[in-house]
């Protein structure tokens, strides 16, 4: 009796197993043949890889062209991280379950935050060149509805989970639902909340790197030019250029977060 | 009595040095962040308004006439690269993660014995993770030309970054008991490695590469912008064309297709750890 007990979810555990292990190697049957994934041309294509890299030895004389491109960068991310909190944190107490007004404007605001989290950075920078032409204001508005998808999910998840204590005292005194966010929800999460804008001006830092791409602006546009002149000793310059301050840059937001909470 | 409620009180202790120090240097330093955001936009060059209304009077109208009502002659077009990117972010995904599974331990300190050790992985992860993933699509388009193959390459590649990085802090965050229990009744170290490290950690790696499976399949939608596979291609050549009712529709099957599988990624994670 109890052998068999013990036994029966111990084999359907391993039916499962298997069964998920099946799945998964379906699914990658069907990856290979979709993306005709050459694994051969990896390794081929390794050695290119390494010669590639080999050619990427910096050239900091390069460096006085980097300098006003990399500043716009940051700026960019900085104005986006700005704009975007601005903008994020009213849509996070519509959002979240304990702050929202009614439960229609919630699932708008749920929905919109949604569908702007599943739009890629890039792919928002692209469709703001198309529609504003180049420059460095596509960068600033595509980043900004990206910061506001981010830090709107991170926040309403915040504020679901905090302490429902405070909020219910000053419901039970009368206090109306301005007065309720500001003294019993954001006193619990102001803290969490600027750590949650130094991590997305992070994300945002590296995600204004790449956007020059598409001609939104920042240092991306001349990391495209030297790719398409073939300037590798630029290419290594700038590289080693971003990774310096991308370094800077998260090391301090690490710092900053971790003396915030 | 009414009177009485109405006079301030006056013997309120003015709050301790600590808290009003406290108080003005967050006065202070909300000042030069708002002072560093008029700098910054003052100095962007930004376009001015004018050029900025008649670039949205041309363009966006379009683009929300066109979402409302999207070209579906090029739904399956839309949808079929999209399919194949989906495949492309398993594909790098998986790439990522079994290159970061020995990564990850060579980051590890305490199975190192010793957070030096574990330095120079870690430092190969920050950097890793810090070239930027679309540099790497452009380099792999050289190497192996134009296709998929070029960005499951490069999202392999710069996942390592990422996942080496999170396996490393999992198993940095693993229970020593079992693998002093192995150690005790005479197991060496595969044995340890085997039965009191894989089976801890295991479920978070899993939690994990699925959680940069989403974020691969983002990127995957936008490689093709460069020539690395994908529905990036098309959708950038009909940008480029303002042919924006096919934009649309590029537009809503990549997004509907993320939140779909979204949902279910995170419904799996959530039933993992």
């Amino acid at each position: 009796m109890s052998s068999q007990d013990s036994a029966r979810p111990q084999a359907a555990r391993r039916l499962k197993s298997w069964g998920t292990l099946a799945v998964f190697a379906v699914l990658i049957l069907f990856a290979f043949r979709a993306t005709k994934f050459n694994l051969p041309a990896l390794f081929t294509g390794a050695a290119d890889f390494f010669r590639f890299f080999g050619r990427m030895a910096p050239d900091f004389t390069a460096l006085p062209q980097i300098w006003s491109p990399l500043l716009q960068t940051i700026q960019i991310a900085y104005v986006a991280t700005v704009v975007g909190s601005l903008i994020a944190i009213p849509l996070i107490f519509l959002a979240s379950a304990n702050t929202a007004i009614d439960p229609i404007s919630m699932w708008v605001a749920r929905t919109l935050l949604t569908v702007l989290r599943s739009i890629p950075d890039l792919l928002w920078a692209a469709l703001f060149v198309a529609v504003l032409g180049l420059g460095a204001l596509p960068g600033v508005v595509a980043l900004t509805l990206f910061s506001i998808g981010v830090l709107a999910k991170l926040g309403s998840e915040t504020v679901e989970s905090i302490d429902p204590g405070p909020l219910e005292a000053l419901r039970a005194v009368g206090a109306g639902r301005n007065r309720t966010i500001v003294f019993a929800v954001v006193p619990q999460v102001a803290a969490t909340m600027v750590s949650f804008i130094l991590y997305v001006f992070e994300i945002n830092v590296r995600a204004s790197v790449v956007i020059g791409f598409v001609g939104a602006g920042g240092i991306g546009v001349l990391l495209q030019r030297y790719l398409n002149f073939f300037d590798y000793t630029g290419l290594g310059a700038l590289i080693v250029v971003i990774f310096l301050v991308v370094l800077l840059i998260d090391g301090f937001s690490v710092w900053a977060r971790s003396r915030l909470i | 009595m009414v009177k009485t409620l109405q006079t301030p009180p006056t013997d309120i202790p003015r709050a301790p040095a600590s808290v009003r120090r406290n108080r003005s240097l967050l006065i202070i330093g909300a000042a030069l962040l708002v002072a560093l955001f008029v700098l910054a936009l003052v100095t962007m060059n930004l376009p001015t308004w004018s050029r900025v209304l008649s670039g949205l009077q041309r363009n966006a109208m379009p683009l929300l006439r066109g979402l409302v009502r999207p070209e579906t002659s090029v739904f399956e077009l839309a949808w079929n690269s999209m399919v194949t990117t989906f495949f492309m972010a398993i594909l790098g995904t998986i790439l990522g993660a079994v290159l970061a599974f020995p990564m990850s331990f060579l980051a590890a300190g305490n199975l190192l014995g010793g957070t030096r050790w574990a330095l120079p992985g870690k430092a190969v992860l920050v950097a890793v993770r810090t070239f930027p993933e679309i540099v790497l699509a452009v380099i792999f388009v050289a190497a192996a030309g134009p296709g998929p193959t070029a960005g499951i390459m490069a999202m392999g590649i710069h996942s390592i970054g990422y996942l080496g990085k999170v396996f490393s802090d999992v198993i940095e965050g693993i229970d020593q008991g079992p693998m002093e229990a192995i150690r005790a009744a005479g197991g060496n170290q595969l044995h340890t490695f085997l039965f009191a490290v894989v089976p801890q950690v295991l479920p978070e790696f899993a939690s994990n590469v699925l959680y940069r499976f989403e974020i691969n399949l983002r990127s995957a939608a936008v490689l093709g912008m460069v020539g690395a596979g994908g529905i990036g291609l098309p959708l950038i050549q009909r940008l480029q064309f303002r042919r924006w009712a096919e934009v649309s529709m590029f537009i809503i099957v990549i997004v509907v297709f993320i939140i779909v599988v979204d949902a279910i990624s995170s419904n799996i994670r959530r039933r993992l750890v």
